[in-house]
């Protein structure tokens, strides 16, 4: 479809987590000593995944956390979805649950590909969130993959973006060789593929 | 590349290399090969002897990069000297200015002297680097970035006061180290010398800063390129000048002061020897280093040496005449390097940073010897790609190869100090010795079916391909590997390298590439590398126990033979460069072949150039080994080398225009000048400046001290930069306290009574700033804590010195504390007022539009204030209600203040004080939630559809307004899952409407950035109504991607400054929305403004459950089961719906039902 490969992914969470941390280390070049957010390829980069150069644009709101209503336009974008808390709060990783779902609604997708991120990995010492429960929302969520990052120090900040671009190559691939077609409607401008369904990848999902 | 790896056992290519030798026994033929090669990667050939005999005893030169070398022995090539070279004669003593220092050891420098720029030999030079001038050294090469990085347009902006405060602040430094900063000082007045210089010195400043007010004089006229540059070169020349005195002063100084004591470390070459390094060697030597050579061999070298630089002279003699023969001078124009290619290159010849480190360290060699094999693999690939010459690539392909080996045997010995055995590293290592393996097998391959009796061997493109991609390969694999041995060695520590271990690594390795045995090294190519090497410096060694930093060239030859080499080489290297084989070379490889026509025309224009694009010079040819930066690792360089202060500074080489006049400084030099005292220099040198406190780049200030921030906020010869001044005021809380700051003021406004000259001006300036601060900048909430002190100062020192001024900062003070809000009411801050000069000009009296309201709709509003009917959108028209609810987001929108944008203010959990922000994102998710609540509470599709009609109308007239807020809003919402999935309700909407709102939907796109968006609002003419969201993202990022502060390396330290930049890119941001704080003109309809407010309450008062409650409405008008059940009615291509689905739906509809928070989609 798209020559390139280029993925968009969506960073979401509640404000203060550092989100805009994660996705400023990933995006900016280390050597760069200044970081302008106002051009168009403040987003963008290239990476490699497995082997392949794919272009990962980075939908990241940080700051517009109370516009709630501009949530869904922002979600409609992404392919791919990392969902951000801080270690140090326990409502930050609370307040996921309702993203999630609505991510889930909106790409009418429940195995839309999505990374847990624990971020201030920094600061164990204020921890409030303990690991297990971060494990217990990711299994919870058919598996979605945890990562405890340091934004600050540069810990894990790559590995969570290449871990989210996978799930969406692999979503592609499988995606591609059924072609479940979605209802039209002015939903119609989103990438097909996002509501392509995988037939079984992810753990255990009991549908009542 | 280290230069101490030339133990190394030849390269040889096994059979080609065989092949070769016996088939050319053509010396000069293969020299000429040779040497064409060398004077294509640059300047004349290394000093090789004088460093293999180096690493017996020394530690190998330090690969750092200085900026400033003095020569200490006079290298006169004179005479002969063809015209074609630039080779800079240098008397002991001089000055020079480093621009790049090529990997064979010859520097291309600047003569401070003269203002001449070419060639010189570094081996006849000592870095200088005194502490006592270390800040005037860097002035000036801050001087020469500016004046010649480019700048050259924008210089205009750049007060004239802040290129002089760096000389200015250099000088004083200087003479404040030396204690001889006042005229009374006891050194002066005890020593005549060292006053007339200090006074000479004096004068040449003040001559620069008269030309620097001339220069701003000029600028701010309408100059010629011309008179700028003649101007420019000017300054430089001034500012060259000053620096050589500042060196002559030091020098009289310790003559005649410094005998018992030291200021600085002597100068004498003896007793510098220690700090003398010489620029990193390498890549192109590295097949020199191929000879066999036992450690235990060095003092038998020194004979060799003397030997066989008697042959390298006649070989010189004889090259230079066949290349007189063969001479066939290119004159292509000169392509001027990238900005890429020099500025690497100059980054490549840096060393590691830290002039500490031990040389032998691991780390260090593996950088190196990295760099090295990256150069010499990059111009592998780089000729491979481009040329057909084959004698050529097989010089290419040994130096390959062999630099291949060098850094394997560096990752080797780490390895073996690895005790954990790192398996990475092995493996990457292996990997490693593969990838050479393979390139030296299709090496071989390639050349193999040359047996013919003729010079050329027959080339085998395809079998090139498999080579260059071989070599590729290896580049890779050797990033990988040191990546790896990088890693290891921060795991096990560094390790020092002790050479004759290394050697005997060597040794092993050599049996990696298994393909070669035969060890041939022909003797004439030994002789010509000789050939092609430094000359030596004469010999003239003050003590006998004294080892020269260059060992074995002080057994030098006869004056004689030394003197026909010097001249010989460089004129027979240009020559030989410009051979029918290297003008084939295409793209970037020309760059390389013409660059001795560069110098040419630079050394003939060199009074008056009119050949302004052709100052690729050097650079471009030394570029060539280093181009492979752009494709073996990112252009940008890893951190490892980055001494140089420069190198990141622009390219020097493109920007090289016009003329460099040289005036005849010799005679202006001449005492006689000083015969003015200039008292307002020795003004301007007592002045207590921290301008070295500032971070610069391109001509703006990046960061600073506190102190040297406010030192340029209240700077007496120019007035601040606007937006320098608001930035200040808007966010120096973010850096300071508000006491620090008015503690800053107080101090500046205290020690700039040392300057008389200046002190009027920049006390008057600290008192402006004071009043501004209180009179429309002051917060109460934070800067009360500073009210007490300023009082205090106002009171004893402002009103001694200016009575008048501190009269009335005292009673504003008292206003402040009296007042609640800021005394001089600010609409809008002074910081975008520049900007809002665009705003379209609408005369006062012009009447505002009539508001589209008819009797039937004031009636409906009149009975609906009474309680009598209820009205909808569809009421009213669409014009009319975007213009209302442009009046209202544009109130709010108006009235945020900046502060509410510092820091993220907005997104404060509690207590924040963003309330306008606030009330932006409320309205806007107000609105939103009212645009959806319209539609799903009516029943009819009709009726939903009509009113989405209505909404897009609304939309439109919104984006008329130029009020992409509420247009954002509206989209957002005609766009939310539980709006969009209305299959019946879309199909009744017409398509006008559809491409209508397809259109709208373009606009506030997010995708790129909002690229749309961004690009539509760059144009605008205010009044407009900008999304507020994309103004607090960037804030954010600004906030958050950059650090509060940067690293500013003083004279031995670094020292962290506040990052200003970040600040001045926050308020850019901030002044960019306040552009568009402008009120409409719009007829305000009280009535109507009622009914919306209640709407907007009614909708907010649901509050969180909105979406919900949206959601379950949706679900109830257009279930999906039922749109299902209804399929072949109502669709003609719909899927199957699967059972997932159905489940789900069901399970939503009864969940939202039930409004429980029954989130469990997945158990």
């Amino acid at each position: 479809m798209r020559p390139q490969r280029e993925y968009h992914i969506v960073v979401l969470g509640a404000g203060g987590v550092g989100k805009s941390c994660l996705t400023a280390q990933f995006v900016q070049n280390v050597w760069i000593e200044s970081y302008d957010p106002t051009i168009e390829d403040s987003y963008r980069k290239q990476i490699e995944v497995d082997g392949r150069q794919c272009i990962l644009e980075i939908l990241d709101t940080a700051g517009t956390e109370q516009f709630t209503a501009m949530r869904e336009l922002y979600m409609k974008q992404g392919q791919g979805f990392l969902l951000v808390f801080s270690i140090t709060s326990m409502s930050s990783l609370n307040e996921l649950s309702e993203l999630r779902e609505q991510i889930i609604r909106i790409k009418d997708d429940e195995n839309i590909p999505i990374v847990i991120v624990g971020n201030k990995s920094d600061l164990e010492e204020d921890r409030a969130v303990p690991r297990a429960r971060a494990f217990a929302l990711s299994q919870k969520w058919g598996n979605a993959p945890y990562y405890e990052t340091s934004a600050r120090r540069r810990a894990n900040v790559n590995e969570v973006f290449v871990d989210l671009c996978r799930q969406i190559i692999r979503k592609d691939s499988e995606g591609s060789s059924s072609n479940s077609d979605k209802r039209e409607g002015p939903n119609r401008h989103d990438r097909k593929r996002d509501n392509r369904r995988p037939k079984h990848r992810r753990g255990p999902c009991v549908i009542l | 590349m280290e230069p101490m790896k030339p133990h190394i056992p030849p390269l040889k290519i096994s059979k080609s290399n065989s092949n070769l030798s016996e088939s050319n026994n053509d010396t000069s033929i293969q020299n000429r090969f040779y040497s064409a090669w060398g004077s294509e990667m640059s300047p004349p050939l290394t000093p090789q002897d004088a460093q293999d005999a180096n690493m017996g005893q020394f530690e190998a030169p330090r690969p750092v990069f200085h900026n400033y070398l003095r020569a200490f022995y006079p290298f006169h090539p004179a005479g002969n000297v063809s015209p074609s070279t630039v080779t800079l004669p240098l008397d002991q003593g001089d000055i020079i200015l480093v621009h790049s220092v090529h990997t064979n050891g010859w520097a291309d420098g600047t003569l401070l002297d003269s203002g001449n720029r070419g060639w010189l030999p570094t081996n006849y030079c000592e870095a200088y680097d005194q502490l006592a001038m270390r800040p005037l050294l860097k002035a000036l090469t801050d001087f020469w970035d500016i004046i010649r990085g480019g700048c050259g347009s924008s210089l205009k902006d750049f007060g004239n006061q802040d290129l002089m405060r760096g000389p200015i602040a250099g000088v004083r430094f200087l003479l404040e180290k030396s204690e001889c900063l006042t005229r009374e000082s006891s050194l002066i007045r005890r020593f005549d010398g060292l006053r007339r210089i200090r006074k000479a010195l004096l004068s040449d400043l003040s001559a620069l800063v008269k030309t620097a007010k001339k220069f701003q004089e000029v600028a701010n006229g309408v100059p010629s390129e011309d008179e700028v540059e003649a101007i420019l070169d000017e300054m430089l020349l001034k500012a060259f000048k000053i620096v050589t005195r500042g060196v002559r002063f030091l020098d009289v100084w310790n003559e005649e002061v410094g005998l018992g004591r030291t200021i600085a470390e002597l100068d004498g070459p003896g007793e510098s020897l220690p700090q003398h390094s010489m620029p990193p060697t390498p890549a192109s030597d590295s097949f020199s280093l191929g000879e066999v050579e036992g450690p235990d061999r060095s003092e038998s070298r020194m004979l060799e040496s003397r030997v066989e630089s008697r042959h390298m002279s006649y070989s010189r003699m004889d090259m230079s005449r066949l290349s007189m023969r063969t001479e066939m001078v290119d004159h292509r124009p000169v392509s001027v390097a990238t900005k890429r290619v020099s500025v690497s290159h100059r980054m490549s010849v840096s060393g590691p940073s830290s002039a500490v480190i031990a040389e032998n360290l691991a780390s260090e060699r593996l950088i190196t010897t990295y760099d090295a094999f990256l150069g010499v693999l990059g111009s592998f690939i780089g000729l491979h790609m481009q040329s057909r010459s084959s004698t050529e690539l097989v010089v290419t392909t040994q130096q390959a190869v062999q630099s291949c080996k060098h850094l394997l045997n560096i990752v080797e010995v780490v390895c073996e100090h690895d005790t954990h055995r790192s398996v990475f590293l092995e493996q990457a290592r292996e990997s490693m010795c593969e990838e050479l393996s393979e390139l030296v097998h299709a090496a071989r391959d390639v050349f193999r079916p040359a047996q013919l009796p003729d010079d050329d061997l027959v080339f085998m493109p395809e079998e090139g391909k498999r080579l260059v991609e071989a070599a590729t390969a290896c580049v890779r694999a050797a990033g990988n590997c040191l990546a790896k041995a990088r890693l290891v060695l921060e795991q096990i520590g560094d390790l020092e390298l002790d050479p004759e271990h290394y050697e005997d690594r060597g040794q092993d390795l050599s049996s990696i590439d298994s393909p070669q045995e035969e060890s041939e090294t022909p003797v004439e190519q030994e002789r010509q590398e000789l050939s092609l090497r430094l000359p030596p410096p004469p010999l003239h060694i003050p003590s006998t126990t004294y080892s020269p930093p260059t060992p074995a060239l002080t057994d030098a030859t006869t004056p004689s033979s030394y003197q026909s080499h010097i001249t010989n080489s460089p004129a027979n290297i240009t020559a030989l460069s410009s051979l029918p084989n290297s003008a084939i070379l295409p793209t970037h490889l020309e760059n390389i072949s013409s660059f001795d026509s560069a110098h040419t025309s630079y050394r003939e224009s060199h009074p008056k150039s009119d050949v302004s694009e052709s100052f690729g010079r050097g650079i471009t040819s030394n570029g060539s080994s280093f181009t492979y930066n752009s494709y073996a690792r990112d252009s940008e360089m890893s951190g490892l080398s980055q001494t140089s202060t420069r190198a990141t500074s622009p390219d020097i080489g493109g920007s090289f225009q016009g003329s460099f006049t040289v005036h005849s400084l010799k005679e202006s030099l001449s005492y006689s000048t000083l015969a003015e005292e200039n008292e307002e220099t020795e003004a301007n040198i007592l002045e207590r400046t921290y301008a070295h406190e500032l971070v610069y780049k391109e001509c703006s200030v990046m960061g600073g001290s506190l102190r040297a921030l406010i030192e340029k906020l209240t700077a007496h010869q120019s007035t601040p930069d606007a937006m320098f001044v608001s930035t200040f005021y808007l966010t120096f809380r973010l850096f300071a306290t508000p006491l620090e700051f008015a503690e800053a003021l107080a101090e500046r406004f205290e020690y700039i009574g040392d300057t008389p000259h200046a002190s009027g001006p920049v006390r008057l300036r600290v008192y402006n700033i004071f009043k501004g601060w209180l009179e429309s900048h002051w917060r109460h909430d934070r800067d009360n804590t500073a009210l007490d002190f300023i009082v205090n100062f106002a009171n004893t020192r402002l009103v001694v010195d200016l009575p008048t001024a501190g009269k009335r900062l005292l009673d504003l003070a008292g206003k402040v504390s009296a007042v609640g809000g800021p005394l001089v009411p600010r609409l809008v801050s002074s910081m975008g007022k520049t900007n809002t000069s665009i705003a379209q000009y609408i005369h006062p009296d012009t009447p505002m539009p009539p508001p589209v309201l008819g009797k039937k709709e004031h009636n409906l509003l009149k009975q609906w204030k009474n309680g009598e009917a209820s009205i909808t959108i569809l009421d009213f028209d669409p014009l009319e209600l975007a213009r209302q609810l442009t009046i209202k987001e544009s109130r709010i929108f108006c009235s945020i203040l900046p502060e509410e944008l510092l820091d993220t203010e907005w997104t404060k959990r509690s207590g924040s004080l963003a309330v306008n922000v606030r009330a932006m994102s409320t309205l806007s998710t107000d609105l939103a939630h009212l645009v959806a609540d319209s539609i799903l509470f009516l029943e009819e599709p009709k009726k939903r559809a009509a009113t989405i009609k209505h909404w897009v109308k609304i939309a439109n007239k919104c984006l008329e307004l130029n009020n992409y807020d509420s247009l954002m809003a509206i989209i957002c919402s005609l766009d939310l899952s539980m709006i969009s999935r209305l299959k019946k309700t879309w199909d009744i909407v017409s398509q006008k409407t559809k491409n209508a709102l397809e259109q709208l939907r373009s606009i506030v796109d997010v995708s790129r950035n909002y690229a749309v968006l961004r690009q539509r609002l760059q144009n605008h003419v205010p009044p407009c109504l900008p999304f507020v969201g994309t103004y607090l993202t960037d804030l954010t990022f600004v906030d958050h991607g950059n650090q509060s502060l940067r690293t500013l390396s003083t004279n031995d330290n670094e020292m962290a400054v506040i990052n200003f930049d970040k600040h001045m890119k926050t308020a850019r941001i901030i002044s960019e929305l306040q552009r568009f704080q402008i009120p409409y003109r719009l007829a305000e309809v009280p009535e109507l403004q009622a009914w919306m407010q209640n709407e907007f309450v009614r909708v907010r008062s649901r509050g969180e459950t909105n979406t919900q409650t949206f959601y379950r409405r949706s679900l109830v008008l257009e279930p999906r089961e039922a749109s299902r059940s209804a399929t072949n009615l109502q669709s003609q291509s719909e899927s199957t719906p699967s059972i997932l689905d159905n489940a789900k739906d069901k399970f939503d509809f009864l969940s939202w039902t039930n409004q429980s928070k029954a989130k469990s989609f997945t158990a």
